[in-house]
């Protein structure tokens, strides 16, 4: 692969990849090493798959590696699987909460998300991967992404209202120069 | 199906439209078009997955992430030392002038010799030679080593015998095999030379390291008991004690 292929490939990928590696590892200073990681294995030998269509899939799946690689993997993982399915229902003021926050805060409630659900439902928000092309990065059925997402979901909703709550608790009311004149 | 059916299937359809043309959803769409109460949420759900995903892409990678995955998918491609000297005669000169002040310098110690012999043929080999040839088990002590949190003094782990046998590029020193990887930190490069203790006995083993600087180069040697390590870098002194 040239140089230049190299480069475009980086540009494509390096944002989302970043994104999502930063929801998995929580710090920014991780999440670089992860996507830089990640490049540093493609040029090393990853450039000798033939289909530089699926180059997108494969640094996802590379990058996913790596980072469970880092660690072990989490034993509550099969606990949450026999979770009952999540509450699917979306209402009008989640919508609103989600579009007023700004972007650091719903990362940072993504983040509380189980790390089970986490990966799935980054994948998906990222919108570069189709549900399919998501159990195969992570190497889970179909089936079972369509199960993560919706629990992922739910758990986000949740985290979402609970940061929009402790938000609130932090507003201190404005007693302004009365205030001050009673005093 | 049933509409929760239906919103299980509908909640990996992505809000962007790229599952439009997907049949595993033909299904729970058509329904959620014609049933009013699961069309409510489909609209809901898919204003919330647009929101959370917008949000996501405001996200913007660290500055200088870009240009340090490029550098060190340069380096994976063995970087040939040549490119960082204006003309072979400097290389040349600039290799003559580190082995003859390095044998000076060090000459009356045989104890000493043996490690400074070996600092400075590394530093000669960094100096000209054309680095390459690094197997599978190489990249990963190499990612290792890249990582600006790890400590070299505190241990490496290193097999000698698989990094030989998976393509590590190999050296011969006084006989023996010198492993040599490169890595690049913090923009950096720098070189690390391995050799198996037992194959230089009058090498002193368990101490600490030793620096040196010969013209722009910087090194220190240092070993674990069972391998004795160089690393040399034109980026000078500072940045190899760094490493340590």
């Amino acid at each position: 692969m040239s140089n230049e292929v190299f480069t475009q490939l980086v540009d494509a990928h390096y944002a989302p990849l970043y994104r999502f590696a930063l929801s998995l590892a929580k710090r920014p200073a991780d999440a670089g090493d992860l996507v830089q990681q990640t490049f540093f294995i493609w040029a090393t030998k990853g450039h000798s798959l033939r289909e530089t269509s699926k180059a997108k899939s494969w640094l996802f799946t590379t990058l996913y590696r790596e980072f469970l690689h880092g660690r072990r993997r989490d034993i509550r993982v099969t606990l949450l699987e026999d979770l009952p399915p999540g509450e699917s229902e979306v209402v009008a003021e989640d919508v609103d909460r989600a579009t007023q926050m700004d972007a650091a805060t719903v990362v940072a409630a993504l983040q509380t998300v189980d790390e089970v659900f986490r990966a799935p439902l980054t994948l998906f928000y990222l919108e570069d991967l189709s549900y399919t092309e998501i159990a195969a990065t992570l190497g889970v059925p179909i089936g079972t992404v369509m199960s993560r997402l919706s629990r992922g979901k739910t758990q986000l909703r949740a985290a979402l209202a609970q940061e929009a709550t402790a938000a609130k608790s932090k507003v201190v009311p404005f007693t302004g120069a009365q205030g001050r004149k009673q005093s | 199906m049933s509409n929760n059916e239906a919103k299980f299937v509908l909640g990996a359809y992505r809000a962007n439209g790229r599952d439009a043309e997907d049949a595993t959803f033909g299904a729970a769409l058509a329904q959620a078009k014609n049933d009013p109460a699961l069309g409510a949420w489909f609209v809901r759900a898919q204003a919330h997955d647009a929101a959370v995903a917008a949000k996501l892409r405001e996200i913007v990678p660290p500055a200088g992430l870009r240009e340090a995955i490029l550098a060190g998918a340069r380096a994976s491609r063995a970087p040939k030392i040549e490119r960082r000297f204006p003309t072979r005669w400097f290389a040349l000169a600039a290799s003559v002038a580190v082995l003859l002040t390095a044998t000076l310098a060090l000459w009356p110690s045989r104890a000493a010799a043996g490690t400074a012999q070996l600092a400075a043929f590394a530093i000669n080999d960094t100096a000209h030679a054309q680095h390459g040839g690094h197997g599978e088990a190489a990249g990963a002590l190499q990612v290792m080593l890249s990582q600006p949190v790890n400590r070299l003094s505190a241990g490496l782990p290193v097999d000698f015998t698989a990094l030989r046998a998976t393509g590590c590029r190999t050296l011969n020193f006084a006989g023996h095999d010198v492993l040599e990887v490169c890595f690049q930190r913090n923009g950096a490069w720098f070189h690390c030379y391995i050799v198996n203790c037992a194959d230089f006995p009058a090498m002193p083993t368990g101490t600490g390291a030793d620096f040196d600087q010969q013209a722009q180069f910087g090194s220190a040697s240092w070993s674990d008991g069972v391998h004795r390590f160089v690393v040399v870098s034109n980026a000078g002194l500072g940045a190899v004690k760094r490493l340590l």
